[in-house]
């Protein structure tokens, strides 16, 4: 963790930033998304096991949820921006799995918001999401370029 | 109950046809057979409510070609691939497309709607402009709005002039939606989702006044067993849609239903003393359907309560978009893609509604023929569905956007023909 690059821990101002600079300029942003390594491919596959094994069977192979099931993608971007990702995190560690909550491991829910980080649309970097409050504080949930929406 | 002992009264020595349009047949054929107590052990045994032989009361249809108030007719968007639902910038603009649902925008619309919100959401804006103010337009700005956001509708005309009220309105999720092929089985996921999540959203519209949302017991009806009828030959040439770049037969054309039979009310083929038609062989089944009227006005007002605004204007280019004040937009202009957003995917598939005036009492829809009616509360709407035996050939690629009374004529005939060979039909 020690080793995050500076971007990485910009934190919350240059996660504002993005999300201003993102409607009005593109490649600003696509640039500046890229320069912030929030996870790596590696770790997002694994989220992506523990995804299949513990959250699918509500949220949907696809995360897109149900008529009464939260959706993991789109407007989950929205109700979960402006916030730094420790808070996701520490929800995803306390709430769920809902039929078990606390159950997962903290690399396993760090694994998980990678995952779901790279399902929205947010590029893979060099450095793993990590794993405690304390480091994740400082990085806001990061702005999404409409080029990488699926 | 006092009906029910009223009812006891009038007992009848037999079953007959005739009673079941006399109108006083459901209860009257109980007593004769016995007791109303009786009957739950009866019904239990065929896992069913009502015993065998408790014929439904139906009122006729009356179906007259002089009797015809309006036809309408529709071009259905149509894209091999299935809709289109990708995201484009234009300029600083970004646009979430959505649509060419074909013949299942109303059933899809707000499966549709909520996908392409998460699109938007994904972008965090505060306001969302929307383009159209069909079925899809509508139901993607009240989605925008109940995510939380401020929407604006820019369209060139409102609900009552787009070809969505010149459809059928009924649950027809994978009505000509896609072709098997270019849509690939990962459509048949996202198709899924959405006919799932539009079920869900309109039970939120059953009971209200007015009925914008209703069910109807829809009846099939045939003159050969169900397990005899020939395939319709559905082919109009030779070759496939990869081949030719049309479609030339209904079997390329994608049927998704099996996927959500869990929810779907199942089709019940009735045995003869349970059918009420004068054809050989029925099935029936309770099907969801979309009043346009009652529907079209709530949604519309739902969307003024909820602060949305209307603009009425016109684009010529997708340059135009940025014009448009709002960061983000959800494209629905429908069949009119094809000019606007130079979408040459888009197939016309051509269909024709018959509208004869309201029979709030008859309560049912009717398949015979290849024609179709159904008592909506805007009116008995008639339709040629396959009188030419192509199956989901019928009308495709044709963009001849005008009336053709023959045809509604010929539909109409259909039924007026069924219910003349009821007795009471003749009244
Ligand atoms: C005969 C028939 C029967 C059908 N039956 C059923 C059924 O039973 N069940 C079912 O689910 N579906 C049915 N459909 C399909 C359904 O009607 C369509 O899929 C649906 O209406 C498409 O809606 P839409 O909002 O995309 O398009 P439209 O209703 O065409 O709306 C397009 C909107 O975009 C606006 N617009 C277009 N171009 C521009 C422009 N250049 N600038 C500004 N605004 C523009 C229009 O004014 C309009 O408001 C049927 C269709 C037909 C033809």
């Amino acid at each position: 963790m020690r080793g995050r690059g500076h971007a990485g821990r910009a934190g919350l101002g240059a996660g504002l930033l993005l999300a201003l600079a993102h409607m009005g300029a593109p490649t600003a942003s696509a640039a500046q998304a890229r320069s912030v390594s929030y996870y790596t491919t590696e770790q997002a596959q694994r989220g992506a096991t523990a995804y299949q094994q513990f959250c699918a069977v509500c949220h949907g192979a696809s995360l897109a949820g149900a008529f009464d099931v939260p959706p993991l993608k789109g407007r989950f971007v929205t109700n979960w921006s402006g916030t730094t990702l420790d808070h996701l995190f520490d929800y995803i560690s306390k709430a769920m799995p809902l039929f078990s909550p606390g159950a997962l491991t903290p690399a396993q829910n760090a694994d998980l918001v990678a995952f779901i980080l790279r399902e929205n649309g947010v590029p893979a970097g060099r450095v793993e999401l990590p794993a405690t409050d304390a480091a994740l504080k400082t990085m806001a949930f990061p702005s999404i370029s409409a080029d990488r929406i699926k | 109950m006092t009906g029910f002992d009223d009812n006891q009264k009038i007992r009848r020595p037999g079953l007959k046809r005739r009673d079941l349009f006399a109108g006083s047949l459901a209860f009257g054929t109980l007593g004769a057979r016995g007791m109303w107590h009786s009957v739950p052990a009866a019904a239990a045994a065929l896992q069913r409510t009502a015993a065998s032989g408790t014929v439904p009361r139906l009122v006729p249809m009356r179906a007259h070609a002089d009797q015809i108030t309006d036809i309408k007719v529709c071009l259905r968007p149509f894209r091999p691939a299935g809709p289109r639902l990708d995201v484009e910038r234009v300029g600083d603009k970004v646009v979430i497309h959505n649509y060419g649902h074909g013949g299942s925008g109303w059933s899809l619309s707000w499966g549709s709607a909520d996908i392409a919100v998460g699109k938007a959401a994904s972008l965090s804006p505060r306001r969302i402009a929307v383009v159209g103010c069909g079925v899809i337009g509508l139901t993607s700005a009240l989605s925008a709005q109940r995510a939380g956001f401020d929407v604006t509708i820019y369209t060139r005309d409102m609900l009552p002039h787009t070809r969505s009220v010149r459809a059928n309105g009924s649950w027809t999720p994978d009505s000509r939606i896609a072709l098997t092929a270019p849509a690939g089985p990962q459509f048949a996921e996202v198709w899924e989702q959405m006919a799932r999540y539009s079920w869900k959203t309109y039970r939120d519209y059953l009971g209200l006044p007015g009925n914008p949302i209703d069910f109807r017991d829809d009846y099939t009806l045939s003159d050969t067993p169900f397990d005899q009828v020939p395939e319709p030959a559905g082919r109009t040439g030779p070759g496939d849609y990869a081949s030719t770049g049309m479609p030339r037969a209904t079997s390329e054309f994608a049927t998704y239903g099996d996927r959500i039979r869990d929810i779907i009310p199942a089709p019940e083929l009735l045995a003869s003393q349970d059918n009420p038609f004068p054809v050989a062989y029925a099935q029936r089944a309770p099907m969801m359907m979309f009043n346009f009227g009652a529907y079209g006005h709530l949604l519309l007002s739902e969307f003024h309560q909820a602060g949305g605004k209307i603009v009425i204007r016109e684009f010529h280019t997708p340059a135009d978009m940025k014009s448009i004040a709002e960061p983000v937009i959800i494209n629905c202009p429908g069949y009119a893609a094809r000019d606007l957003w130079g979408d040459r995917t888009l197939i016309p598939v051509r269909g024709q509604t018959a509208w004869l005036p309201p029979q709030p009492d008859v309560t049912y829809g009717v398949e015979y023929r290849g024609a179709s009616a159904l008592s909506k509360s805007d009116g008995l709407m008639i339709q040629a569905v396959d009188l030419n035996d192509v199956g989901e050939m019928e009308g495709v690629g044709n963009s001849f956007e005008h009336v053709d009374r023959a045809e509604a004529e010929k539909a109409i005939a259909v039924f007026e023909n069924l219910f003349a060979r009821f007795p009471a039909g003749r009244g």
